[in-house]
């Protein structure tokens, strides 16, 4: 009796070609057992027979119904997924509209750029950005240039760190890189060599590179030409030089023959002719602050500026500034008054220097307060906090520091000209119109001076009523030399 | 002759290319005891009346014409018959590195101008009372 119904099972149930094949195999499965059973004679067991091929069909049905149904939700699944592709093919598109934008926003910046070179490697220095700031400062297009030049091409050999011999093109490109390569990034003075032979003094920041999963994927150098920059600093220093020699020269003869006129015993000088003379020698000592100012500003601007470290004590530094104020002081009627230990704090730093900018103070504080006024010097020992703050208590972590003050009850500084007292030759508008004689370096030099020691000068003021001037220095370290 | 002591007073060459200086020098020197033996205003002269006078200290500016104070106290000091001679620099620079490169260069002592008149006798009879290096 199986043979009856065997033969529609494979092709009804292994082969749904769509959701309405199923059930017309079935139906046709079906009619056809029934008429076989109602075509023959009766048989002695024909309702078993019949319940038989019931039970197949049924079982046929139930089985087909599954299929269908899993038939079903396949069909779903694909035109799901057909779905998703077509929103991921969108998504794909418009991110790849978006890269195409954002690199043409990168290009047409980089291209705008035409007074720095900005110049991209692969990680062996094989070019592969060339923008027109690199084309107009180095004279080659672009063409000639990437992926088939190397920047070190560009470079002076000689400060590539192979002076004895020219090394490969891998060595010179790891010489350049070096600095970078440690501190993540360099920024210093590179020698160009220019397409026409010229050589430019750059300064070249030089940075690594990475591409979307954070690989190193070369690297950046962006370079301004400071040639002339540089040829006129060299200049103003030879100038400075210069003056300094002009300056100095002529006013070793003018004291020097002062000093013998003043000192000879054999034929002194009468009370009058002393006070001339006294005055010629006064104003030749303020040339030759001037002098030294000048010099010492730039020394600092060139960065030539060194200490010779010692141990040195604030107090004496803060009563040799007193005294050095005490006349000037006393002939404007300002008194001076100091608040400071016997001795201590001591510092390690330089005592000329330190006491430089001392005086500077003391007497910044002397000119800028009218007579009947005070000038106060006060030393203590502070401590530092974490976040920089200065209090006199001492705290866990905190770090020992000197907090010398010089305040006047003078002019005052505008609130709106206090962020510029320390630039060169800067002057307060309470300076020009109390007609206070002065070039503007003394807070300059000062604040030099301190930083070089590793401290800071703070400044509070309101115009009118006085000044205060904070000098602070860290007692447990060490001045670079 | 020192007047004090009856020792022979010390002789002295003054070279500065500053005819202001050099006199300047030279009464300081004389002030000091000391005897002028030539005062001259280049480098290859200090050079010759070294040579020719062999002194006991030679006054020398840096920057002067011919041969800067440097170059011709490195020369008196490769030269035996002026080795042993002291050498006392003046300069206008007066930063640690000019002294330094003074004293690299066989210079006994460095004055930065501006240098007082006191300063500069109590220098050169210090020099003179230490006698020859050799």
């Amino acid at each position: 009796m199986s043979a009856v119904v065997a033969p529609a099972q494979p092709a009804a149930v292994q082969r749904p070609t769509s959701s309405h094949a199923l059930p017309i195999a079935l139906a046709v499965a079906t009619v056809a057992g029934l008429a076989v059973l109602l075509s023959r004679p009766p048989a002695p067991v024909p309702v078993l027979a019949a319940v038989t091929v019931l039970g197949a069909v049924l079982e046929l049905t139930r089985r087909l119904r599954g299929q269908l149904a899993a038939a079903q939700e396949l069909e779903a699944q694909r035109l799901e997924l057909v779905s998703r592709g077509r929103s991921t093919a969108d998504e794909l598109e418009v991110a790849t509209r978006m890269m195409r934008a954002r690199a043409q926003t990168m290009t047409s910046v980089i291209d705008a750029v035409t007074e720095q070179s900005i110049i991209g490697t692969d990680p062996d220095g094989l070019i592969r950005v060339w923008n027109p700031g690199a084309e107009r400062m180095l004279g080659l297009p672009r063409a000639d240039v990437v992926r088939s030049r190397s920047i070190t091409d560009f470079h002076a050999p000689e400060e590539l760190g192979l002076e004895e011999s020219p090394g490969t093109p891998a060595e010179r490109f790891t010489s350049l890189v070096q600095g970078a390569r440690e501190h993540g990034s360099d920024v210093r003075d590179w020698t160009y060599l220019t397409a026409d032979g010229r050589r430019l003094t750059v300064s070249v920041a030089i940075t690594p590179r990475t591409d979307d999963d954070g690989e190193q994927a070369g690297w950046n150098f962006v370079g301004t030409d400071m040639t002339e920059a540089r040829a006129a600093e060299r200049l103003k220093d030879q100038f400075v030089s210069l003056i300094s020699h002009e300056l100095r020269t002529p006013l070793s003869s003018i004291l020097g023959y002062l000093e013998l006129v003043m000192d000879d015993e054999e034929q002194p000088l009468t009370a009058e002719q002393r006070q001339y003379l006294g005055t010629v020698e006064r104003n030749a000592q303020r040339l030759l602050r001037l002098v030294g100012d000048l010099l010492f500003t730039a020394q600092v601007d060139a960065g030539r500026f060194t200490l010779q470290p010692e141990d040195v004590d604030l107090a004496g530094v803060v009563r040799a500034a007193e005294e050095t104020a005490r006349v000037t002081a006393a002939a404007r009627g300002v008194a001076v008054s100091v608040e400071a230990p016997a001795t201590g704090p001591v510092v390690r730093g330089d005592a000329l220097r330190l006491g430089q900018a001392c005086d500077n103070l003391v007497s910044n504080a002397v000119k800028f307060t009218p007579g009947g006024g005070q000038v106060t010097l006060r030393l203590r020992q502070g401590w530092q906090h974490e976040d920089g703050t200065v209090g006199e208590q001492e705290v866990p972590g905190g770090r020992p520091v000197a907090l010398l003050s010089v305040s006047d009850t003078g002019v005052g500084i505008p609130s709106g000209e206090q962020g510029q007292l320390f630039t060169s030759f800067f002057r307060a508008s309470t300076a020009r119109r109390n007609a206070v004689p002065g070039v503007g370096l003394g807070l300059t030099i000062t604040k030099a001076i301190t930083t070089a020691h590793g401290g800071t000068l703070d400044v509070s003021s309101v115009e009118g009523r006085g000044t205060t001037f904070t000098l602070t220095l860290p007692l447990d370290g060490v001045p670079a030399a | 002759m020192d007047r004090e002591t009856g020792e022979a007073a010390a002789r002295v060459l003054v070279a500065d290319d500053e005819e202001d200086i050099r006199l300047l020098v030279t009464l300081a020197v004389r002030k000091a005891a000391c005897t002028v033996v030539a005062a001259v205003a280049d480098g290859p002269q200090a050079l010759a009346a070294a040579r020719a006078e062999r002194p006991d200290l030679v006054v020398l500016d840096v920057s002067m014409p011919g041969a800067t104070g440097l170059e011709v106290c490195a020369a008196l000091r490769e030269d035996p018959v002026t080795a042993g001679c002291r050498v006392l620099l003046l300069s206008a620079g007066a930063s640690p590195d000019d002294v330094a490169r003074g004293l690299a260069a066989g210079a006994d002592a460095y004055l930065p101008k501006p240098f007082t008149v006191a300063a500069l006798v109590g220098q050169v009879r210090s020099l003179a009372a230490a006698g020859s290096r050799a």
